[in-house]
């Protein structure tokens, strides 16, 4: 009793403090657009200097509370618009200040800021290496169901199915051990058990936004960033009682040919959202409840889900603020693993076909920021993510797994004179996996890093940083690691930015890569453990150059190089092998285990244009991606990566009306891994031809007639154009969706 | 004008386009080339029986080699037919076997070489194996709609391969 006396009486004491003074006032006001006066949704309004800031709502208003009394600064920044900051703000009292912000339309690409290439806010021109953002609208424009989705789109990105592969860094391994690292608010978020990416557990329409860094990332985030690192930021709650709901569904149209037309009834997939913010004094918070189910274009492939979502931030003081995080998923899927065969591409092969798998996903996260003074802050970030799973056949349980995985990262940032900011930090991880599939394991690793930003001319930055890594799973030897990085960025004028980065890469193996066994029930083919696996690397140089052409034209170019060593694949062998441990013979077959297999370089070029027209009514969006990908081992093309890239976008705006198109064509995929589609067997396998799909979107914003509401209507695939992404799987055929948001 | 133009001309072009087809309906099986060692051909009075055989049974003993060719449905397959052979005296010929899926575990060349009807009387002659010696059976996997080519075998009679009864 004295013993938790002793704690809480100092911690109430402080929180006490921090909340009962009345030392501060509060600023509200409204953000316009300085051209049309109609109001902007979505600016970000921070109180310069601290941690308080707000979003605009549906009316372009915002409040900042818990203001200190004195003179401030505040920055009001917009996708758009040229950042503003609104000087000699007055808080004398609790009296509420007003303020009117109206913002000019800026050139395309300016003011976009970036958290994730340095660990700290900069602007994207700053940045070393090339970065692309996803923004929360763009999401919702696309109806995007799971994110992955949302990164279809991006240039140089490339999905096969729901794995992602950035620069062709990721052949064929069906997600498992992703060489993308995944961050949750700056937090690596990949499964304990199998080291991938599980994109539903995010909060898709909680986003504010995604930053994609590509090239090898480990020297500030550790594994598995060696093909790029793809940072989810969620959006924090609305200062003011906010009701925000969204309704989609979806009708798959009937395929090309009548012998893929397995079912005799429309199939749907439709979905609910619904999330509420407020805020209580200090403490914002933000619940979100939503409901999809998607009956799929193909048989045994359909899915239930409930998904949850709390987010709460508690403003310490102007200075420091803790934000807590949590996400609960609950699903049920058709184990559709490839198809019968091209004959019947939506329908499973037979050992698929009464197969279901059961996921209940959740994580907790926790993030404590103070700013010490105006040069130096700090951050704390934990994560728990949990994961269980388990794949049913006809109600027999095959195989199950259940993983808990803990990250902690404490980061902090110092402005030193003479131009240099240096950011350094710790972290530590707690993985345990328990599986039929792995056996039971536990991993811990613990890292530190550094970098510093160091100006040397107004125009020339160079950063440069160091990490390092030690992580030892279970019984076998612990492995360290340390990576290198370089960055020059030269500013020669306010619309050119050329850069020059060096990044090295590493991937621990997964859990499951190194311990799975299985005769899984998919397929025939038996799965191998292989203890012996090593870490695999990569070196990338990046050399790149953006450009403003007047207010209208951005363009953007980079070459770069990307080598990898100690690939992990999973290669297809005959073996002898004892077909259940206790087996007195061993018998010979197609068996898959993860291999290091492959040195490989990866070259290439990536190009980006974005247009605007006759007063920004029309704009568009060119990105290409050329990649040369070589086996260096087999001097032959690395399996599974296309050679080009091309995605194109266009949006018509006009007064409440949008309308906007997205094509997309990945080239036919030259080489497979052909053993495996023998073996497999996967019939038909090897059939796969380029990829060229085009979406359609229109909407109709109702706020014209008074309601906050907005109408859209998606056509996805216009031309019911039939692909693969992922060998033996066609993809979604043309899809009808309607959609309903609203904003109350 | 001449965008919208452009535009349209690269629409109707995808439009036109159908991506993956559905090929046209095969048996479902394996084929390939079987090759006789110049010779090495027994007499003729030994050559009772010459198939090509499909085991989803392997290893095989004397009983597992009778079940598995009269089990319902047989679990061992022979090629042309139990009452029928192989060309004899040939340098080569060609097989299309056709099949129920299933995962064939051992294939190759039998012979009977005797006239009574026991396992005896029987010695596999050619294997689709590994280049290994001796060779390692390869399996063969045969699923519906696909019929696989290339499954070749090798036939010397006087170096048969390692024997499974």
């Amino acid at each position: 009793m004295k013993r938790s006396s002793f704690i809480l009486v100092p911690v109430l004491l402080w929180f006490t403090t921090c909340v009962g003074q009345v030392t501060t006032g509060t600023i509200v006001g409204k953000v316009t657009d300085a051209e049309t006066g109609r109001a902007i949704v979505g600016a970000n309004v921070v109180l310069r200097g601290t941690f308080i800031g707000s979003a605009t709502n549906v009316r372009g208003e915002f409040r900042l509370t818990r203001v200190s009394l004195g003179t401030h600064g505040v920055v009001v920044s917009m996708m758009g618009y040229e950042r503003t900051t609104v000087e000699g703000v007055t808080v004398r009292s609790a009296q509420p200040v007003r303020l009117e912000v109206k913002l000019r339309s800026a050139p395309i690409q300016a003011e976009q800021v970036i958290v994730t290439a340095s660990r700290r806010e900069q602007s994207l021109q700053e940045a070393p290496v090339s970065v692309a953002m996803v923004t929360a609208k763009m999401i919702v424009d696309r109806n995007n169901v799971t994110l992955d989705d949302a990164l279809r789109y991006v240039p140089g990105v490339n999905l096969m199915q729901d794995q992602v592969n950035i620069r062709g860094s990721t052949g064929y391994s069906r997600g498992v051990g992703s060489r993308v690292l995944l961050l949750l608010d700056g937090v690596p978020y990949l499964t304990g058990d199998t080291g991938e990416i599980n994109w539903e557990t995010i909060p898709t329409h909680q986003v504010d936004r995604i930053e994609v860094v590509k090239g090898a990332g480990s020297a500030l985030y550790g594994s598995s960033a060696l093909g790029g690192v793809i940072n989810v930021i969620t959006r924090d709650a609305a200062d003011s009682p906010e009701l925000r709901l969204r309704f989609f569904s979806g009708l798959y149209d009937k395929p090309r040919y009548e012998e893929w037309d397995w079912s005799p009834h429309a199939r749907f997939n439709s979905g609910a959202i619904v999330s509420y913010s407020n805020r209580v004094g200090p403490l914002t918070y933000l619940l979100s409840l939503s409901r999809t189910v998607d009956e799929s274009y193909r048989q045994n492939d359909a899915y239930h889900r409930w998904s949850f979502y709390a987010k709460a931030k508690y403003d310490v003081s102007s200075f420091k603020n803790l934000t807590v995080s949590a996400n609960y998923l609950r699903r049920t899927h058709g184990n559709f693993f490839w198809w019968r065969s091209l004959r019947e591409a939506t329908r499973p092969a037979d050992p698929q076909l009464n197969g279901k798998v059961t996921s209940r996903r959740g994580n907790i996260s926790l993030s404590y920021k103070e700013l010490l003074s105006d040069r130096f802050f700090f951050t704390v970030k934990g994560i728990y993510f949990g994961n269980y799973w388990r794949d049913d056949s006809s109600g027999r349980v095959n195989n199950t797994s259940e993983s808990h995985l803990f990250n902690l990262d404490i980061q902090a940032t110092y402005t030193a004179a003479a131009g240099h900011i240096l950011t350094g930090g710790v972290g530590g991880n707690f993985d345990r996996v328990s599986a039929n599939l792995f056996g039971s394991h536990p991993g811990v690793g613990a890292a530190a890093y550094v970098q510093d930003e160091i100006g040397l001319t107004s125009q020339l930055k160079l950063t440069a940083g160091v990490r390092f890594d030690w992580q030892k799973v279970s019984a076998l030897r612990a492995t360290a690691q340390l990576d290198p990085k370089l960055g020059l960025v030269y500013l020669p004028d306010d619309a050119t930015s050329v850069r020059a980065s060096f990044g090295s890469g590493f991937r621990y193996p997964a859990i499951g890569e190194l311990y799975i066994e299985s005769s899984t029930n998919v397929s025939q083919v038996v799965v191998l453990p292989n203890v012996d696996l090593s870490v695999e690397r990569s070196l990338s140089y990046e050399l790149g150059v953006s450009r403003q052409f007047g207010k209208s034209v951005f363009a953007d170019v980079a070459i770069f190089n990307n080598d990898f060593r100690n690939l992990i694949e999973p290669s297809v062998l005959i073996k002898r092998y004892r077909p259940y441990p206790t087996s007195p013979n061993e018998v010979e077959g197609p068996v898959i285990q993860f291999e290091n297999v492959t040195k490989a370089r990866i070259q290439g070029l990536e190009a980006t244009v974005k247009v605007e027209w006759w007063k920004k009514y029309l704009s568009t969006d060119l990105g290409y991606t050329y990649t040369w990908p070589r086996d260096v081992n087999e001097n032959t093309i690395l399996k599974f990566r296309p050679r080009h890239i091309f995605y194109a976008s266009t949006l018509i705006g006009y007064e409440y009306f949008r309308a906007s198109t997205d094509f997309r064509y990945v080239s036919r995929i030259e080489r497979i891994d052909d053993n495996l589609v023998r073996l497999a067997p996967i019939v038909h396998g090897e059939q796969r031809v380029p990829i060229k799909v085009l979406d359609l979107r229109l909407s109709y914003d109702l706020l014209a007639l008074g309601f906050p509401l907005r109408v859209g209507f998606n056509v996805n695939n216009v031309f019911n154009y039939h692909y693969v992404e992922l060998i033996g799987n066609l993809a979604p055929v043309r899809t009808f969706i309607l959609s309903l948001d609203g904003i109350l | 004008m001449r965008i919208v133009g452009v535009v349209f001309l690269v629409f109707l072009f995808l439009s036109c386009e159908p991506g993956l087809t559905v090929p046209p309906e095969v048996e479902p099986g394996f084929g390939g080339i079987v090759f006789f060692e110049k010779g090495t051909w027994p007499p003729q009075d030994s050559l009772f029986n010459l198939w090509v055989f499909a085991s989803q049974i392997y290893p095989l003993d004397s009983l597992k080699v009778f079940e598995g060719l009269f089990a319902d449905p047989p679990r061992i397959y022979l090629y042309p037919a139990i009452d029928r052979n192989l060309p004899l005296f040939v340098d080569s010929t060609s097989y299309a076997f056709a099949l129920p899926p299933a995962n064939y575990l051992y294939v190759g060349v039998l012979q009977r070489f005797a006239s009574e009807i026991t396992v005896r009387s029987l010695r596999v002659v050619g294997l689709y194996g590994t280049p290994d010696n001796p060779p390692l059976p390869i399996p063969v996997v045969v699923s519906g709609s696909q019929f696989i080519d290339g499954i070749d075998i090798r036939v010397n009679f006087h170096k048969p391969p390692p024997q499974p009864f």
